[in-house]
């Protein structure tokens, strides 16, 4: 009956691919583009210089985010607030030299636990946010997380010493009693070192949000966090090979094709795009991250991050075109799709009419931007971007109001130090 | 990177960038479909003036959605063909018998007065078809009465049948004669089995919420089915409503429309059953025969009350 009543008959929707090939190495790249953004360049990194494979250039001032190093031999071009340009170059053999004598860490021979694992791993390049975070249970979302994205039953399964390093630096890191793996029910699994849940594995299901509550069976539970496997799979990578992190595991994808690749932190899109043999005309929409949740590029100089789960196609014709005024017209499609039982028709029209505090009594912080609503949308308006609109600007309205609770001892401050300046 | 591909335009847009497929213009199109059955048993039950009706309205209604489009200074959407499938539905609604001018008026009204004055497709908060009919209905009461209107037929009207003649005689008249349309009704919306095939695909596919047809289908029978429990004689069956006035074609097509029903599956069920509830306290205590639309009118206003049923949201407590 659910079937026959279906919205999403979509069978790209189930998450389960049964794709179990073993990633392919990506292309080296002949220039890669590293993000900067907040971080602090070591000293005598500059312009011109030659830099070689796992060489740091930058550290970031927060504990839980990983340091930035260079993944290729190559010679940076240009530095600039927000990104450092690095062009590949045939290493002489001083280079070759200082890339060999690049230490090699035994992270599972280390003594160190939980807290203490922190900062080493942020030598390495890892972000251990959310891999350490404080809570009771830990919950690994082992689901792919946008349709079309395949890496994460290879991951489960044929990457099993990576797995395996991961999980065992993960009990060690995070200070939770309960670690477990949440798999597609489809996929028969066998760990004899995690527990395994098997959860629904039909899209929306891998939201964090819903794979917590397939879990534990509560919404918004305490004391249970949750971690992407993308994540642990980047710390099995660096147990397994003891170097900094300059890779990442990505679907690159389009309409009829689609494969997963290991790629270099930083690899440019246009490049990758060609190494996948991947075609795309005039008009056709290049997505960074999963083509549900993920972001549009406008230039092939853009690049992949730690963080990026996919690159994607999307074909100019394959689906209705975006014109991005088009009226709300109460169809309620969406109301019916959304997994937080909110009402986006509201939403998305009080966010296009600046009316944010009253998307706030509609609890538009409750969303778990899964975008089913644009995906159903016959109007198509962008609705996840309304609501994520929204939420930008509610947050950003508390950050205000925060700071004029402050204000009255800063004036208070300042006006006893305009007192003593008089003095 | 070579100088082909740095010259690609590429199109932004926003998330998500897979789409069900689904448009306004091809759900239109699902809809014109699913009433194409009933076109046909329409032209054959009532011929060429049926034929002359439907086009008639649709025609108008296409022509004032785009002048209204033209005089609001908004971007001409004809061609979403939201305007087709009103104009057809009014077209069911009125006799094959209609004289131009009814028919003309009705189609001005329904665009004008019932969609465009609030603001164009999805922001009308009754039914967009049911403000023309209503204002033809009450206006020209005898040109609307489709048994005053059809005198050029052999068949009978089975509301007027079982209003004055009672259900004995009433339950005379043929279950297929209902079924095929053999009945004097709006001109479409007496193709009862035509209706319910195209208006069932419909729910099936997905594009109709299936929530308020059953509802009023149940809302219209259960009520049925209790005065018929109580004495037969008196009161004719659950079927013999289901299949007369336009109560398949409202339980498909006008019940249905989204922009008036609440949004969330138990209100919508709760929709249809009030409405269909309506539809027999009228046929039963009312002065009209066939009270469906003004129960739909009616209904449709409860769609604010109704959207107030709704679950907490995901984590709220």
């Amino acid at each position: 009956m659910k079937e026959l009543f279906q919205m999403l008959p979509d069978p790209r929707f189930h998450l389960v691919y049964g794709i179990t090939q073993r990633f392919s190495e990506g292309p080296s790249p002949r220039q890669v583009r590293l993000n900067r953004e907040g971080f602090k360049l070591l000293e005598g990194i500059s312009k011109k210089m030659l830099v070689y494979p796992h060489q740091k250039l930058g550290v970031h001032p927060s504990p839980a985010k990983g340091d930035v190093f260079s993944p290729i031999f190559g010679k940076i071009t240009e530095v600039n607030e927000r990104s450092i340009f690095v062009e590949a170059v045939e290493p002489d053999e001083e280079l070759r030299a200082a890339a060999q004598s690049v230490e090699k860490v035994d992270l599972l021979a280390m003594p160190e636990r939980g807290g203490e694992l922190v900062p080493i791993l942020k030598g390495l390049g890892l972000n251990t946010g959310s891999l350490g975070q404080d809570c009771e249970t830990l919950i690994i979302n082992g689901l792919n997380p946008d349709p079309g994205v395949t890496w994460a039953e290879p991951m489960l399964l044929a990457h099993q010493r990576n797995l395996h390093n991961g999980l065992e630096m993960l009990r060690r890191l995070s200070p939770a009693r309960r670690i477990l793996l949440a798999v597609p029910k489809e996929i028969r699994l066998q760990h004899h070192d995690v527990e395994i849940v098997h959860v629904p594995s039909h899209y929306p299901a891998s939201v964090n949000a819903l794979v917590i509550k397939a879990v534990t069976g509560k919404e918004r539970p305490d004391g249970v966090g949750i971690v992407g496997l993308h994540n642990v799979w980047s710390l099995g990578r660096v147990a397994v090979t003891g170097l900094p992190l300059t890779e990442t595991v990505i679907t690159i994808g389009s309409f009829t094709h689609s494969g997963n690749y290991i790629v270099k932190e930083g690899s440019m899109i246009g490049e990758l795009l060609a190494f996948a043999n991947i075609e795309f005309r005039d008009g056709d929409t290049l997505v960074r991250g999963g083509p549900l949740r993920g972001e549009s590029i406008e230039k092939l100089s853009r690049s992949v991050t730690k963080g990026s789960t996919g690159v994607f196609v999307v074909e100019a014709g394959s689906v209705p075109v975006m014109e991005g005024h088009s009226p709300c017209i109460n169809c309620g499609a969406c109301v019916l799709v959304c997994p937080a039982r909110l009402s986006p028709n509201l939403l998305s029209r009080y966010a296009e009419f600046a009316l944010h505090e009253r998307a706030r009594k509609e609890y538009v912080e409750q969303c778990l931007e899964c975008g089913l609503c644009g995906y159903v949308c016959i109007a198509r308006r962008p609705v996840l971007q309304y609501i994520r609109l929204a939420k930008h600007k509610l947050a950003e309205a508390d950050a205000v109001r925060r700071l004029e609770e402050l204000k009255p001892v800063g004036q208070g401050e300042a006006a006893s130090g305009a007192a003593q300046g008089g003095n | 990177m070579t100088s082909a591909s740095s010259s690609v335009l590429l199109a932004m847009s926003a998330p998500p960038y897979w789409h069900c497929g689904r448009s306004i213009r091809r759900q239109s199109l699902y809809i014109l479909a699913a009433l194409l059955p009933a076109v046909c048993f329409a032209v054959w039950n009532w011929g060429l003036p049926a034929v002359r009706v439907m086009a008639l309205s649709v025609a108008v209604c296409v022509a004032v959605e785009a002048l209204c489009q033209k005089l609001m200074g908004r971007e001409l959407a004809v061609d979403d063909l939201t305007a087709v499938c009103s104009g057809l539905l009014l077209a069911f609604l009125l006799p094959a018998d209609s004289p131009w001018w009814l028919v003309v008026l009705g189609a001005v009204t329904s665009i004008t007065l019932g969609k465009m004055a609030f603001g164009g497709l999805g922001a009308n908060p009754v039914n967009t078809v049911l403000v023309g009919w209503a204002v033809l209905f009450v206006s020209f009461p005898l040109h609307m009465d489709a048994n005053a209107a059809s005198l050029g037929t052999t068949f009978v009207d089975p509301l007027v049948r079982l209003k004055f003649f009672g259900a004995e005689q009433a339950a005379h008249i043929p279950l297929t004669d209902l079924l095929l349309g053999r009945q004097i009704n709006g001109l479409g919306a007496g193709q009862i089995g035509a209706l319910f095939v195209g208006g069932s695909l419909l729910c099936m596919r997905g594009i109709l919420r299936w929530h308020s047809a059953l509802g009023f289908f149940l809302g219209v029978a259960g009520i049925a089915a209790i005065f018929h429990a109580s004495d037969p004689m008196l009161h004719a069956s659950p079927l013999y409503h289901l299949c007369t006035g336009s109560v398949m074609l409202a339980g498909f097509f006008l019940i249905t429309d989204p922009a008036n029903a609440p949004s969330r599956p138990l209100p919508m069920f709760l929709y249809g059953l009030i409405g269909g509830g309506l539809v027999m306290a009228i046929r039963k205590y009312g002065v009209y025969t066939d009270g469906t639309p003004f129960a739909i009118l009616l209904v449709n206003m409860l769609t604010p009350l109704l959207d107030m049923i709704r679950p907490k949201p995901f984590g709220v407590r």
